[in-house]
């Protein structure tokens, strides 16, 4: 199941609020399509990204999918985590598996009001069709 | 996915909850839940998995010199076998030498050779030795006829055992037993990921009641049922050409380094003529391993550059569960040599990788 706090992209990755920044990973719906993750390649940093802004990439066993910047901002933090077990998005996409947290130059609450993105039922329609 | 055909253990799969997936025109499942690539691949190294490979072709041709039919058409010497013995072995264009199909020929006598050659490529196989057989030769396509299960690991002479059926036959040898809960099978000592392991023919309808008792007999030795996703991962750590990737009608057994399959003193094969000149010749690319030095992970058609210049193509590429690194085959231009670094166009990105010589993993197929 999709969390219903989070709000979710067309592209199979969520966004949390935390504090002041946004937390973004990809969906269970995501993870189960690529199969085992063996690699994670994320932005360092202080990396600026604009909305749609292929950033990373998550590769499988069998194939790479590329990480879309949900919105536009700065890169606070990556899961360094992901380096030596990148498994964890597999185990854990909505927690441990995270990927990076952004801040958007605007503020949290600007940037979202600003963006289209989909609740947790939407985004479940989404992967239903 | 309605018109694929699917395998008599099908049912079976879905009830498992399977990745299914498209193979040569057969639904068949990539990937188990609780198992996935990684695990299951690792099932089979350290301890035994079982796959269903029924979606692989069977054909058998008989009739008195059914051994010498074959023999002049497929590229190995079935000479150098005898009864009971099985051969990897290449179909090859008569006019190019390009590879046709890569099969198994398995020899019950000088009057009949049975044959396992891939999905996609049954019916050319079959239908081109038919249409070349003589009246008292006949070539059949047995494709639903039986099941293949293969039973690969170091626990899979325990597992087999544990089913009443024969393991102490050599490395690519077969025999006929009874089991006690499917009927007559032939028990094979071949597979395709490097591994001690076994190939299980059953009856089409017989696979069900072997597949059960294989997994539920399975459990105490660490069984996993395995998917095609670890069966490429498997047999690319081998270096074991696929055919379609690293074998087509456009590459040649001498540019795949394949020329162990090729009887080359036998008077005649199919494509004979131009596999010897370009033998002779040297051919102008050949099938090397690529191992990669940094995160990059070669898949198929990533082009190979040396010093700038494009050297060739990746044919196969995965992530090696076992290495932890990405590896692959690819078809490098004549001059390359064994320890040379190129670099690999992953994505727009320069990956550097080492030449090397496959296997990337030991083979424990003995």
């Amino acid at each position: 199941m999709n969390p219903a706090d989070l709000k979710y992209t067309a592209e199979h990755e969520w966004v949390r609020v935390v504090g002041d920044h946004l937390r973004v990973g990809i969906t269970d719906y995501a993870q189960e399509s690529l199969g085992d993750i063996v690699f994670v390649t994320l932005p360092v940093v202080g990396t600026e990204v604009t909305a749609g802004q292929s950033f990373g990439e998550v590769e499988s066993t069998k194939s790479v999918s590329d990480l879309f910047a949900p919105l536009a901002g700065t890169i606070t933090a990556r899961n360094e985590a992901l380096d030596a077990n990148p498994e964890l998005v597999n185990g854990d996409p909505y927690g441990e598996g995270w990927m990076v947290e952004l801040a958007p130059a605007a503020g949290v609450a600007a940037a979202l009001a600003d963006v289209q993105l989909l609740d947790a039922s939407a985004y479940e329609a989404l992967t239903r069709s | 996915m309605s018109d694929l055909q699917k395998s008599p253990l099908h049912d079976r799969h879905v009830a498992l909850g399977a990745k299914m997936a498209d193979f040569g025109g057969w639904e068949m499942p990539i990937e188990y839940p609780g198992g996935g690539v990684l695990k299951e691949h690792t099932a089979v190294r350290e301890a035994v998995g079982v796959f269903d490979v029924s979606h692989l072709g069977k054909g058998v041709v008989r009739g008195p010199g059914a051994l010498e039919f074959v023999n002049a058409r497929l590229t190995n010497d079935l000479r150098r076998i005898g009864v009971g013995q099985a051969q990897y072995t290449l179909c090859c264009d008569r006019e190019t030498g390009g590879v046709i199909d890569d099969l198994i020929a398995y020899v019950r006598s000088e009057d009949e050779v049975f044959l396992i050659p891939n999905a996609a490529n049954t019916s050319a196989v079959v239908g081109l030795l038919a249409a070349d057989a003589p009246d008292d030769i006949e070539v059949e396509d047995l494709h639903t006829r039986f099941a293949v299960i293969a039973v690969q690991g170091p626990r899979s002479p325990d597992l087999v055992a544990a089913l009443g059926l024969p393991t102490d036959h050599d490395y690519m040898s077969f025999t006929r037993a009874a089991s006690g809960s499917g009927g007559d099978l032939t028990v094979c000592r071949t597979g395709y990921t490097g591994e001690l392991g076994y190939e299980l023919l059953p009856a089409w309808e017989d696979a069900g009641a072997v597949w059960d008792e294989l997994l539920a007999k399975g459990v105490a030795l660490g069984v996993l049922p395995c998917g095609l996703g670890a069966r490429d991962t498997l047999r690319t750590e081998m270096g074991y050409p696929l055919h379609g990737q690293d074998l087509s009608l456009e590459i040649t057994p001498v540019q795949a380094k394949s020329g162990w399959a090729v009887g080359w003193d036998k008077p005649a094969f199919w494509g004979r003529d131009a596999l010897v000149k370009e033998r002779a010749d040297g051919p102008a690319r050949s099938l090397w391993g690529l191992e990669s030095q940094d995160r990059g992970i070669p898949r198929s058609h990533m082009q190979v550059l040396k010093d700038d210049q494009v050297v060739g193509e990746v044919t196969s590429g995965t992530f090696s569960p076992t290495r932890r690194v990405g590896i692959g085959l690819a078809l490098l231009n004549r001059g390359t040599a064994e320890g040379d670094v190129v670099t690999v166009d992953v994505r727009g990105r320069s990956s550097v990788m080492k030449v090397v010589k496959p296997p990337f993993v030991p083979s424990h197929v003995r």
